[in-house]
């Protein structure tokens, strides 16, 4: 799955995402927060079967380097 | 052997620390709560958050209010109120009590333990010897595989298992991540040597690299209670190093990375699938860790309780007790029903279990004071 069809799967799935850009900041998301976590921690879980940490999120800055923890 | 389920990936199976054992059963349970109903929405409109963050996150995780304990209450009395409700209602005489096992991580003094001043105050035998378990939301599956154990190979015929915290008193009003989600509560279990032979299934485990995730910093003799500070995390929240902190990040990606197996372990043990088994009885996190744990493991919301969460709050180890009266009572008092479920949390640990309960007696939920 490459870049685009991950950030799509992302937008639909999530709805904080649903603007999202490769270059948003997590931060400047208006929800923002420690529930966005959880939503992201379930949504690799669930379409990547992929468990994430919490610092594991926090490090990313960007949609795009959130979207590079997929393999 | 990794086995496909739900939506995700494939697990591995938990095959060490399973135990099944037989001729027990549990005869009652009863559960006291604190009695100062806090409300989510207004507490945290008060804090000056907007009302739209909360209904939303209200509505996700399942907060609406929580009972937490009055000063002077501590996880003690409400599992001592508990106890003497249960035995009342049973009929039972406190000198049949032949054992004790309290779980807790509030309790009243390092030394004595909770368990003993128990037994001073209920008048027990001194045949019944007494222990805490300290152990938080995992604990009273863990207190109750010990219990058993007393019953099934231990000599007793009548044990009282005691779970309950007061961690509402650990949290700092600042902390908006974790303040908000606790209430207070003890349980008291009555497990009983039978001639039944159906056994109940245990599956026991721990993570301790991740005991960071949960944690009161100055509390022990690592580091007494000192000097404190506040300071503020990135979104704003605000703890010292007295206060009870959670990553609830990775307690979250623990759960899911553990739980669902440990679940599906047991009831490959006990032979049960979701289909057949009556209810799944969970920790009672929240209703977000809830849904996604009943939807990873192949069951139904219907046979999940979720709802004591948003009337008590999580209860710590009382809230599968709860969680079994609030949502089962009328059917375990008839019973028998299946049923799955696991605690998990502080450690890093958790405990699943599996089997037949019921019938049994069930006391009400009740507050203290009342």
């Amino acid at each position: 799955m490459n870049s685009d069809e991950k950030l799509r799967l992302l937008r639909s799935d999530v709805d904080l995402f649903a603007a999202a850009q490769p270059d948003t900041v997590l931060a400047a998301l208006p929800d923002w927060g420690s529930l966005a976590v959880l939503l992201i921690i379930v949504h690799f879980e669930e379409k990547y079967r992929l468990t994430v940490t919490g610092a594991q999120i926090h490090g990313c800055r960007t949609v795009a380097e959130l979207l590079a923890l997929i393999p | 052997m990794p086995l496909a389920h739900g939506s995700s990936g494939p697990l591995v199976l938990q095959t060490k620390m399973h135990s099944s054992l037989s001729n027990i059963r549990l005869a009652g349970l009863a559960v006291t709560t604190g009695s100062v109903v806090r409300n989510f929405i207004a507490d945290g409109l008060a804090a000056g958050i907007d009302r739209a963050t909360l209904e939303r996150t209200a509505k996700t995780i399942g907060l609406r209010e929580r009972r937490v304990a009055t000063p002077g209450i501590t996880a003690l009395d409400l599992c001592a109120d508990a106890t003497t409700r249960l035995l009342t209602e049973m009929g039972l005489d406190a000198t049949s009590i032949d054992a004790v096992i309290f779980v807790t991580q509030t309790p009243d003094h390092s030394q004595p333990n909770n368990a003993s001043l128990l037994h001073g105050r209920l008048g027990l035998s001194k045949s019944a010897p007494t222990y805490d378990l300290s152990m938080g939301c995992s604990g009273w599956v863990t207190g109750l595989q010990q219990a058993a154990l007393l019953c099934a190979h231990g000599g007793a015929a009548r044990v009282l298992l005691c779970a309950g915290d007061t961690l509402s008193r650990l949290t700092n009003p600042g902390d908006r991540s974790t303040d908000p989600l606790f209430g207070d509560a003890g349980s008291a279990t009555i497990v009983e040597k039978t001639g039944r032979s159906a056994p109940l299934h245990f599956v026991l485990g721990a993570d301790g690299s991740g005991a960071e995730a949960i944690r009161v910093k100055q509390s022990g003799a690592r580091q007494p209670v000192g000097s404190l500070t506040e300071h503020t995390d990135a979104e704003g929240n605000r703890t010292h190093d007295a206060n009870l902190v959670m990553k609830g990040a990775d307690v979250f990606s623990f759960t899911l990375r553990e739980v669902p197996g440990a679940i599906e372990s047991v009831m490959r043990h006990a032979g049960y699938i979701p289909a057949t088994t009556d209810a799944l009885v969970l920790h009672q996190a929240n209703r977000f860790i809830l849904s996604t744990l009943a939807k990873k493991t192949g069951f139904t919301a219907d046979q999940t309780p979720m709802s004591v969460v948003e009337h008590f709050g999580n209860q710590s180890s009382a809230s599968i007790p709860c969680a079994l009266i609030h949502g089962l009572a009328d059917r375990l008092e008839a019973g028998p029903l299946k049923i799955a479920g696991c605690g998990f949390g502080v450690g890093l640990s958790w405990g699943a279990f599996a089997g037949e309960i019921g019938p049994l007696t069930v006391a009400p939920i009740q507050t203290l004071p009342r």
